[in-house]
């Protein structure tokens, strides 16, 4: 099934909503990094810088029946699931005022009112939360979809792998998108995914595996609605790989012996933002005005975001016995 | 024959894109691309290829083919996998993981002096190998998704072929055409294509292929087979051009045209494709892009924006890549006895 090529053209709406989330997503990550540095932020960050076409181009798609789970490197998932960004700061922070009320932190940043189930701590956690996720929409009829993100190390998890043979077998509306950054932590991708393709796993799984230039906003774009619209009509499973690098370490702080200075080759010739910037402009669709525009929006709201989390509150230890299954 | 040398260059990447999405297109995988170059290696042993050029690659296929070199017992003669010919890798320069790797590759190769290229891939891999391959002959086989130029065809058999080519025991002439080209032209960029231009509505380059026959305006193709896979099937139905006729043929497409043909414009889709005014294109002459803005594909992917102002161009060539005729060459070699051997 695919779609008309009406329905796969971008307004101009979409295409500044677009460019708001990739800029939004670099300008928090940019930010983060700046603030960990000082000491002032608790706990491990791990930054989605360069990654920006992959949530964007999946998640524009998006509408409110429809559930993401996410990874370590969640804060790009979040927003582009339309998490408030505000709220993000304070949680990573470690504020009351956070999405989860300062006691998750990066990696558990969570909003179910924006179907989003959650950054996660567990490597390869996310796909079976979006099976059942997937499943409850395909019992419901609601024509909702699941999206797991996964890195390529969660591409070697056992659950990862064991929800691939689930959405296949009961042919649930989930899609799987492996974000191949190149290291799982400090392991080259390239030694540890056997099949070197992730997507290639797919075909084990009776499922489509399409790779996509994760840099290209356009590319992610065009084969993530081909695969939701296709999963929302009965369809079944896709499995997509991302291929890009991320800017920074895997977490704030890491060495980053393991590999030579792609980063800079990457930022320089590859980055998702230019190069949307560069193709938008060409051919007219938007100006340079109205991107300068959202980006001059987008640095006040990352400012106020940080102001506002190093003013909030922290949790009080009486607040350790809230939000608990288990009272003591 | 000591400097029958072969190159082999494998792209890790063929056959991954939305077509697996979008249509049925098949999977090939990593494995069978090295087991692929396995079986041709025992091919060109056997008709005494000494040197093969392999391109390094970060998907896995050097890297299986250097596990399978060091699993093999020492070079034993003849054999059930017989002598392989001596293995050099390509390695030593950055791998960008982008079509450049095999414009690189080839370079090298071309530079080293191999008498033939074989290239695994689809019609995306050999338009680019054609690119760089010069006067050097080329034997494109299929391991893509649109497979009009590469043909599906066992490695083994194009292996002897390259091989008997490589050592000269079959002369290129007869054996070797010469391929038809398009070059198309757009505000100071240029691209080539061996099988067809169409030019769409689509914006940007995005996923690439083109599997959305009302997204095209126009299509130019140097040859057009009834029998085809992709957008050249729509005029290898309506007027075929054959790969060694000098012309080539365009058409206007248009989803409301009144003639409309059933065509397999990608690997599991049939679909109706209205063609308008068909012409002739002769070598050397240019055609004009009718539309003012939008994207050009060359052999089934989307390559080059245009905006209005730019008004590209395309013009069909006649000196494209050398092909080896593997047909032929094997047809040559029954003619002349080259695999006759007599029992000692």
């Amino acid at each position: 099934m695919t779609q008309t090529a009406e329905g796969k053209a971008l307004s101009r709406e979409r295409l500044l909503s677009a460019y708001r989330m990739m800029r939004t997503i670099r300008e928090f990550e940019e930010r983060v990094h700046a603030e960990f540095a000082t000491g002032e932020i608790p706990g491990f960050v791990h930054l989605y810088a360069g990654e920006e076409a992959s949530a964007a181009g999946v998640c524009i798609n998006l509408d409110d029946r429809d559930t993401i789970a996410s990874t370590h490197r969640g804060h790009g998932h979040c927003i582009a699931r339309g998490v408030d960004v505000g709220e993000m700061m304070a949680e990573i922070y470690g504020r009351k005022t956070g999405s989860c009320h300062g006691k998750g932190g990066s990696m558990h940043i969570a909003d179910l009112s924006k179907g989003m189930l959650g950054a996660n701590g567990i490597v390869g956690g996310g796909p079976p939360l979006i099976c059942g996720a997937a499943l409850a929409a395909k019992i419901k009829g609601t024509g909702g979809v699941g999206v797991a993100f996964f890195g390529d190390g969660g591409s070697n998890q056992g659950t990862t792998l064991e929800s691939m043979n689930l959405a296949s077998v009961w042919n649930l509306p989930a899609i799987f998108v492996a974000e191949n950054n190149g290291y799982a932590e400090t392991t080259s991708s390239t030694w540890s995914v056997a099949s070197d393709n992730i997507a290639d796993r797919a075909a084990g799984f009776g499922m489509p595996g399409v790779i996509v230039d994760g840099f290209d906003f356009f590319a992610v774009h065009e084969t993530a609605s081909e695969a939701i619209a296709r999963a929302r009509a009965g369809g079944g499973p896709t499995l997509i790989e991302m291929k890009f690098t991320r800017y920074y370490g895997h977490f704030e702080g890491d060495q980053q012996t393991y590999r030579a200075d792609e980063v800079a080759h990457a930022r320089a010739e590859l980055d998702c933002l230019k190069r949307f910037a560069g193709l938008v402009t060409q051919t007219g669709e938007l100006t340079r005005a109205d991107l300068d525009a959202v980006d001059a929006d987008v640095a006040v709201l990352i400012d106020q975001a940080v102001e506002e989390a190093q003013a909030a509150p922290l949790p009080t230890a009486a607040d350790l016995l809230t939000d608990v299954y288990v009272r003591y | 024959m000591g400097d029958a040398i072969v190159g082999i260059v494998a792209n890790p990447l063929s056959g991954r894109d939305i077509r697996r999405l979008v249509t049925q297109a098949s999977v090939f995988p990593t494995a069978e691309k090295a087991n692929m170059i396995r079986r041709m290696l025992t091919a060109l042993g056997a008709v005494g290829v000494d040197r093969v050029l392999l391109n390094t690659d970060l998907g896995g296929i050097s890297a299986s083919v250097l596990r399978a070199i060091g699993q093999r017992p020492a070079q034993a003669g003849a054999g059930p996998d017989g002598r392989w010919p001596e293995v050099e890798f390509l390695d030593g320069h950055p791998i960008r993981q982008t079509a450049q790797d095999t414009v690189d590759a080839v370079r090298r190769m071309v530079a080293a002096g191999a008498r033939v290229i074989v290239c695994l891939g689809g019609d995306g891999t050999a338009r680019v190998a054609a690119s760089a391959v010069g006067e050097v002959p080329l034997l494109a086989l299929s391991t893509g998704t649109n497979n009009v130029f590469p043909a599906v065809r066992e490695a083994t058999v194009a292996g002897l072929a390259a091989g008997l080519v490589a050592t000269g025991q079959v002369p290129a002439e007869g054996t070797v055409s010469r391929a038809k080209l398009l070059e198309v032209r757009a505000g100071g960029r240029a691209e080539t294509a061996l099988v067809d231009v169409a030019v769409s509505t689509e914006r940007h380059v995005g996923a690439r292929a083109v599997w959305d026959p009302a997204t095209v305006t126009q299509l130019f193709c140097t040859f057009a087979e009834p029998d085809a896979i992709g957008l050249s099937s729509v005029l290898g139905q309506l007027c075929p051009v054959t790969r060694h006729e000098p012309h080539g043929v365009t058409a206007r497409i248009a989803p409301d045209a009144a003639r409309q043909v059933l065509a397999p414009i990608a690997p599991g889709l049939v679909v109706p494709v209205g063609v308008g005014e068909i012409g002739r294109m002769d070598p050397g002459s240019e055609h004009r892009v009718e539309a003012r803005a939008g994207v050009i594909a060359v052999d089934g992917e989307r390559e080059l924006t245009f905006e209005p102002g730019e008004r590209p161009t395309v013009r069909l060539r006649a000196d494209g890549p050398r092909c080896v005729d593997v047909p032929v060459v094997l047809a040559a070699s029954a003619r002349l006895g080259l695999l006759m051997r007599t029992r000692q």
